[in-house]
């Protein structure tokens, strides 16, 4: 349950990237799993160097990383293709990610290369549940994250013209809101988040690989698509709850139906409410 | 006298389709005028044109001394002074009324300022301010119409376009309207207004243009132009 919580706040993470990207530029952004990757990999140069500087460090390179390739990939391909179909991102974004994870997979080789050990693997009893140091890190550091977006768009002026932008593009820049820009901007704090939470998973579990995106991706995009995309906040609960699903399936039924579970909730939720939980913008 | 904005032969298609066809108007400052047309005429497509959210084919828009809108984007357009009143309201749904107001103000760098605009339009609108942090979405028509205004008016425009904002609004709602786009233009802000309900908007406006399949066929001041015969055919119920 608790392990459940863990996992579900990364995906959680990864989840509102794609949240991101979709409900405010209308980018299904295939490559942002590969970003995740890409972030994992950046903070494991300097932390496999100097491991003295710690976690820290590694963390603000994987999200600067992330934020790097995030700001490569808008400039090449999301803001020229963007208002048009859904599709021609959605292909170019593709192509991207199968760069990126082959480009990684030459560099670093196909097999998971080992992750330092940035933090202890030492249990800690908080009440009823024992966790280790780094599920608890990568618990509260993802945690954060999600507070801090979502403080973003509920607060400040620029999350709320990123909310406005969601939901009426045309409006929003009728009203002095320079869409192009925000748009940018959400693709590199998105892609900077993905960054912060790949170094923490890394860490987590002790091993990088170049094909680590997929199963985030794949995940998180579940996610989104059970929440529906009006609510940040619902993708993440729905994250959350998708991650708890997983640990129970895998600790009472069998771990190998483990990465089936969150497909049969999506079947679930999509037959009942094909919106999502929490409703959707119409496109 | 010089108009605030001056429109020139302009000329806008979807695709191969033209929906406004070489029309020609101007709005001086302090003045309320009204485009008057039936649906597919072109109204809104001359109002997201001079919003620079759709590209004229040809023609000249000039606001305030000179500046030509079909070389700005959306949001600089907004920053020259130009508020929008959208067809059927167009808020933003899941944000509260504030939030709403807030954008409006988006572009104003000083955000007391901002604050003040605000707290006027609540006291000018109490149910507005009752309604201050319920999602835009549950309020009623007429309610979503105030918002829609005051969310115009936070930024303080020089010119304000508002696209039929009696539109789907009950009998009584759509006087309270009326009266409140007469009260702004007092207030010395231009209007360019388009609507259907000729009655009304002649009325309070100063000034009438009739479009038909996108183009003007009639212009003139208001009283003038609601008495002609076509006008009076096509909108005001024949010469009942």
């Amino acid at each position: 349950m608790a392990n459940g919580l863990v996992i579900g706040s990364t995906y959680a993470v990864v989840a509102i990237g794609f949240a991101l990207a979709f409900t405010v530029l209308r980018v299904i952004n295939f490559a942002h799993p590969d970003i995740f990757m890409v972030g994992m990999f950046a903070g494991l140069l300097p932390a496999a160097q100097w491991p003295a500087l710690g976690l820290g460090v590694a963390v603000l390179a994987g999200a600067a990383g992330s934020c790097l390739v995030g700001f490569a990939l808008e400039r090449t391909v999301i803001a020229p293709l963007r208002g048009r179909d859904v599709l021609m991102t959605l292909i170019g974004t593709l192509g991207v990610a199968i760069a990126l994870q082959n480009g990684m997979a030459l560099i670093a080789g196909p097999d998971p290369v080992a992750y330092p050990a940035l933090l202890p693997r030492r249990f800690l009893d908080i009440g009823p549940v024992a966790l280790t140091v780094r599920q608890l890190a990568n618990f509260a550091i993802c945690i954060l994250l999600l507070i801090l977006v979502s403080l973003y768009v509920r607060r400040t002026s620029w999350g709320r013209a990123t909310r406005a932008i969601a939901e009426r593009p045309d409006v929003a820049a009728a009203f002095g809101v320079n869409v192009g820009r925000i748009c940018q901007f959400t693709i590199l704090m998105a892609s900077s988040m993905a960054g912060v939470a790949a170094v923490s998973v890394g860490t987590l579990y002790g091993s990088a690989s170049a094909f680590v995106g997929l199963l985030y991706g794949l995940k998180a995009f579940v996610c989104m698509l059970v929440a529906g995309n009006r609510y940040f906040e619902g993708v993440m609960v729905v994250a959350l709850g998708i991650g708890i699903i997983e640990s129970l399936v895998t600790g009472y039924l069998s771990s190998s139906l483990r990465d089936a579970a969150a497909f049969f909730v999506l079947i679930g939720v999509l037959y009942f409410r094909p919106n999502g939980l929490f409703g959707s913008y119409a496109t | 006298m010089t108009a605030l904005l001056e429109v020139k032969d302009l000329a806008v298609s979807y695709g191969a389709v033209p929906a406004v066809d070489g029309v020609s108007l101007e709005v001086p400052p302090g003045e309320l005028r009204v485009i008057l047309g039936a649906n597919g005429a072109g109204k809104t497509t001359i109002i997201k044109t001079l919003l620079g959210l759709l590209r004229p084919r040809a023609g000249a828009m000039r606001f305030n001394g000179g500046v030509d809108l079909g070389r700005l984007k959306s949001h600089q357009i907004h920053m020259l002074g130009i508020a929008w009143v959208p067809e059927g309201r167009q808020l933003w749904s899941t944000l509260s009324v504030l939030d709403n107001l807030r954008l409006g103000g988006f572009a104003v760098a000083d955000k007391a300022l901002v604050d003040r605009r605000i707290g006027e339009m609540f006291e000018r609108f109490p149910r507005l301010a009752e309604r201050r942090n319920q999602v835009a979405g549950s309020l009623s028509g007429g309610e979503q119409q105030m918002v829609a205004i005051a969310r115009a008016l936070v930024s303080s425009p020089k010119l304000l376009l508002m696209d039929e904002p009696s539109l789907g609004l009950a009998p009584l709602m759509v006087r309270d309207v009326f009266a409140l786009v007469r009260e702004i233009n007092r207030m010395g802000i231009a209007i360019l207004m388009v609507e259907q309900n000729a009655r009304q908007a002649l009325k309070v406006a100063n000034w009438a243009y009739l479009l038909e399949t996108g183009r003007i066929v009639e212009s003139g001041p208001a009283a003038e132009v609601g008495s002609k015969q076509s006008v009076q055919d096509v909108f005001l119920g024949g010469h009942a």
